[in-house]
């Protein structure tokens, strides 16, 4: 039998390191200054032919179809393996082939900046990026998860060896994807940042290049995914937040068994993403007291954990505005001037050569501070009011009688299929079938 | 093994052998990829270690080249090392691209194996009994509650770390530039605030003796000669030195004249390229001038520096050697966060003089003007006249007002001829501007275009100085001439109020103090006089070292830069 540290140790080790792999500089422009050569106006950058919109529909029509033949594999046909294959094609296509862009994760922040800004249009393509998913949700569950989404895929592929974490631990992690989309919402609406697309882990895998901090994340996250199962759809993806709520509303979803369930456990540690719930045992008696007063409570003191939570994001505000680039120019601008920071940097450079008065920008930076402080108080009360449900939700005393899939958890990825004796039956019968 | 069974035998040992296949393609692909690693690595660090090393050779050999410019083996390694770094930058750069794609490949081989390799000797499911499930329920329920509050408390935690980071109050402070008040109570430059030569503060002494030392507080050598003046920010004086060789920026405490700093200002003009400067010019006759953070200060070789009250050099550039027959004399203005620069050389035929506006934080151009004028040794003045600030410059043929902030010409009167020292200043409503040796006009500066035929209130003859400035107090503006003539005219129709031949020789420009008008002679002799329509000598103070420079002034003190030393003058006791 393989032992464990012959897959781990190599893989932690080589993972880990990858982040060096293109950290390389790129070549700097050649210095003419003795023979005053001026370089071509035209640069590779600039001689890059958009790419045409008609691949941008094109990417469109993949998803959809991925999408249908996702939520066929798993809702019809229940093949791991077949499931397995299309990841991998939407891992080259979406992920290296596409670069990890667009992304319906992303494209999130362009749906919020539409709405927020003016001077922005959110592309037809993008919108799609963001609503077919959603829709195939609302009907097949979370089959984007399972099969189309590059990032979930990657993290799939490095999966090896599965430790599951306990539901209580998943319960607080998971709050970190609230408040990651929160943060996202806040920072795109006031045009501050796409922090999702700037902060993707992954990307830097699939564009061959990128900063090294965030290669260092990457691998740090697919080292973890080698364990503890899709850690950033878990515990991070903003998306995910919302494909969860659909999920919980879908029309039909992957079950783990294709008939009932005959209770055989077989399937119980089958789920590597903790998305499989037990039958219940009977709640004893006295615990039925404690969980009214528990509910009653979390009740009574909600408006208080929302108003701590509220205190908390406006408290925030202020350093999160430094990720506006206005705001950032004139505390670089102040700094400057009060003789706080020595030299300048080229913002600055250029802002004074542009002659545009300092107060001026001192007002605009004070209006985004002045949405940052609103936006903060706003993402402050959303994750207190998340807290509040999550812990009550938590205290209620549920009865379950069957095995069953968790329709917000479960990414329907297939792997508890094969595990059902029920599964093996109607397989079997189809093999006759077509013998 | 079962013995009984051969076919499941067979079965078993041929999935062995599967198994021990892709284990070990899995530890090949997995040491392949380490090897690929550890090349990457080694690419990588060359690429930080090994370049930045042969950079700053490079950047080495590129100042020794602006040394020695036409030294071909420098020019030579230049090359060849410029060449060597870049084909060594192109072919890690392939090796990277190339090591890179080896490694995905090594890793994805190394993955799909040990994924199959762990599938081939997957456990099946044994589930064991279960025990306890209620209680597990009940602690499951507690514990993700727990959970929860845990997570509400961290973020509490990292938003209270992230609440006390240094807020910015743009309200506090937010101009970059020193207040008016804040100017006043300076000497920011040549001739203190607006060039007007007037202190604002009268606690100033009248007598002293620089033979016994009467009334000198204390008196610091400095190391370069400069016929620059003084100027003060707050407890710092900054000076300029220079020969031929060697620039040196300056700072002295104020209070105990002691040298803080001094610091070398490099040009870019090229050794052989210098030109022979006369003394009675120096290498360092502009005076500097400080927005109150940063210093600047400019050279005749057209060298501009800025360092910071530190001593730390912000930015330097060289604005190309000026066109000038004396050498370049022009002392520095700053206006907001412009660091103005009155460039005037040659004739006005060449068309080379310029007035520059720099950024003071990067010594970028603002903005540039061509000047119609030729080569003059006036430093220009920014003024408040009415709502509005005025840059008046002052050369043959024309004194010129521009918008300070762009450059914009407002106004122009064509009223001044020769080779012009003298600088404008603005008192009383007028404009002054001096004509070395034939007159002094006073120009309303409320005009615009060309005012020459209907703004010049009045001009005056006799008696006009050819090196130093005029002052005034509003109502009577003095003259002081080389050759010891001092006269007073009334402003308000220029009627010539009395002159006096005080038998001295005058290069420094005269300043007012309260009701005294100091006068520095060349042999460092102090006449006060009284600011007056009748001429009335307070006091004649011996410094017993010659002076060329301006004096500053300060709370009680003055500070006088004689050919050595600088002098600080005030109440000893």
């Amino acid at each position: 039998m393989i032992s464990s540290r012959y897959i781990t140790i190599p893989i932690i080790f080589l993972l880990l390191c990858t982040q060096t792999l293109w950290a390389v500089e790129r070549f700097p422009p050649p210095d003419f200054v003795e023979t005053d050569h001026k370089l071509p106006s035209t640069d590779y950058i600039t001689d890059v032919t958009p790419r045409l919109v008609l691949y941008e529909y094109i990417d469109v029509a993949v998803l959809a179809g991925t999408l249908s033949l996702a939520s066929y594999l798993v809702l019809k046909n229940r093949s791991r393996r077949a499931i397995f294959a299309l990841m991998i094609f939407s891992l080259l296509y979406f992920g290296f082939w596409r670069k990890g862009c667009i992304c319906s994760i992303g494209s999130i922040q362009n749906l919020v900046l539409s709405v927020f800004s003016n001077s922005y249009v959110i592309p037809l393509t993008v919108l799609a990026f963001f609503i077919l998913p959603l829709a195939f949700t609302l009907f097949f569950g979370r089959t984007f998860c399972a099969a189309v989404c590059p990032l979930g895929a990657i993290q799939d592929v490095v999966l090896l060896r599965q430790l599951v974490l306990p539901k209580w631990l998943e319960s607080g992690l998971r709050l970190c994807a609230y408040l990651y989309l929160g943060a996202a919402v806040l920072f795109a609406s006031t045009d501050s940042a796409f922090i999702i697309c700037r902060y993707d882990p992954f990307v830097a895998f699939f564009r061959l290049t990128g900063r090294l901090n965030m290669m260092i994340l990457g691998a740090c996250l697919l080292v973890i995914g080698v364990f503890i199962g899709r850690p950033y759809c878990r515990f991070l993806c903003p998306y995910g937040v919302i494909l969860r709520q659909f999920s919980r509303l879908s029309r039909w979803h992957a079950t783990i068994t294709p008939d009932e369930c005959i209770k055989c456990r077989l399937c119980e540690d089958a789920c590597p993403f903790n998305a499989i719930n037990t039958p219940t045992a009977p709640w004893p008696a006295s615990n039925y007291r404690k969980s009214k007063i528990a509910i009653t409570s979390i009740l009574i003191i909600s408006p208080v954990i929302i108003f701590l939570a509220v205190l908390l994001g406006a408290s925030i505000s202020d350093s999160w505005s430094k990720m506006n680039p206005t705001v950032r120019l004139a505390e670089r601008i102040y700094l400057e001037n009060n003789g706080m920071v020595e030299g300048t940097i080229n913002e600055s450079v250029a802002f004074r050569s542009a002659g545009t008065p300092v107060s001026e920008l001192y007002q605009q930076a004070s209006i985004i501070k002045n949405q940052f402080k609103f936006g903060g108080r706003l993402l402050g009360g959303f994750i207190g009011f998340v807290i509040s449900l999550m812990l009550i939700n938590n205290s209620i005393q549920r009865r379950r009688e069957d095995y069953q899939t968790d329709r917000a958890g479960c990414v329907s990825c297939g792997r508890c299929f094969q595990f059902c004796p029920k599964e093996q039956e109607r397989l079997k019968k189809l093999k006759e079938q077509s013998a | 093994m079962s013995p009984e069974n051969p076919e499941i035998n067979e079965k078993s040992s041929n999935k062995q052998i599967l198994h021990q296949a892709i284990f070990n393609t899995a530890v090949v692909a997995g040491i392949f990829s380490i090897i690929v690693f550890g090349l990457l690595v080694v690419n990588y660090l060359q690429v930080r270690l090994l370049d930045p090393m042969r950079t700053e050779r490079l950047e080495y050999l590129k100042l020794q080249l602006a040394e020695k410019p036409t030294d071909e083996q420098i020019l030579t390694q230049i090359r060849q090392l410029d060449l060597q770094i870049r084909k060594d930058k192109i072919s890690r750069l392939n090796f990277s691209h190339q090591g890179a794609i080896l490694l995905v490949a090594g890793i994805i081989i190394f993955i799909s194996a040990a994924k199959i390799a762990a599938d081939l000797k997957r456990k099946l499911p044994m589930p064991q009994p279960a025990h306890d499930i209620q209680t597990k329920q009940v602690r499951h329920v507690t514990l993700a509650r727990w959970s929860i509050v845990s997570f509400l408390v961290l973020t509490g935690v990292f938003a209270v770390l992230f609440a006390v980071t240094k807020k910015v109050d743009f309200s506090q402070g937010s101009s970059s530039y020193p207040s008016e008040e804040q100017i006043n109570k300076n000497w920011p430059r040549f001739r203190g605030p607006q060039g007007s030569g007037i202190s604002f503060y009268t606690n100033i002494p009248t007598k002293w003796d620089g033979k016994t030392g009467k009334g000198i507080i204390w008196k610091t050598k400095v190391p370069l000669p400069g016929n620059n003046s003084p100027v003060i920010w707050d407890d710092k004086i900054f000076l300029c030195g220079a020969n031929k060789n060697q620039r040196q920026v300056y700072c002295f405490d104020r209070i105990k004249g002691r040298l803080i700093w001094q610091k070398d200002v490099t040009t870019a003009i090229p050794d052989g390229n210098i030109p022979d400067i006369e003394e009675a010019t120096s290498y360092a006759a502009p005076t500097m001038t400080t927005d109150g953070k940063r210093v600047f200060a400019i050279f005749p070789l057209g060298d501009v520096a800025c360092f910071d009250f530190k001593g730390k050099n912000i930015w330097n550039k060289n604005l190309g050697l000026p066109h000038s027959m004396y050498g370049y004399a022009t002392s520095l203005e700053m206006y907001q966060n412009l660091l103005i620069i009155q460039y005037d050389q040659a004739s006005a035929d060449d068309g080379k003089s310029r007035i520059f506006a720099l950024d003071a934080f990067s010594g970028n151009t603002v903005w540039e003007v061509k000047r119609p004028v030729g080569g003059s040794w006036t430093t220009p003045i920014v003024a408040k006249i009415g709502e509005q600030h005025q840059l008046i410059t002052c050369a043959d043929p024309c004194v010129i007002s521009y918008n300070p902030s762009n450059g914009a010409e407002i106004w122009r009167a064509e009223c001044v001829s020769g080779d012009l020292a003298p600088s404008p200043i603005y008192a009383g409503d007028f404009v002054f501007a001096v004509s070395p040796y034939n007159k002094l006009s006073a120009i309303k500066p409320d005009g615009a275009g060309d005012v020459t035929k209907s703004h010049i209130a009045w001009t005056v003859e006799g008696d006009i100085p050819d090196i130093s400035s005029p002052v005034s107090d509003g109502k009577y503006i003095y003259l002081a001439t080389t050759e010891g003539i001092l006269s007073c005219i009334q402003i308000s129709d220029g009627k010539k109020l009395w002159f006096k031949d005080v038998r001295e020789e005058f290069n420094a420009s005269p300043s007012i103090v309260g009701k005294y008008v100091y006068l520095i002679c060349t042999d460092g002799t102090a006449i006060i006089i009284e600011s007056a329509e009748e001429y009335r000598e307070i006091a004649r103070n011996e410094l017993g070292e010659e002076v060329f420079a301006s004096p500053a002034f300060a709370d009680g003190r003055i500070y006088i830069r004689s050919e050595e030393y600088l002098y600080c003058i005030g109440n000893t006791n």
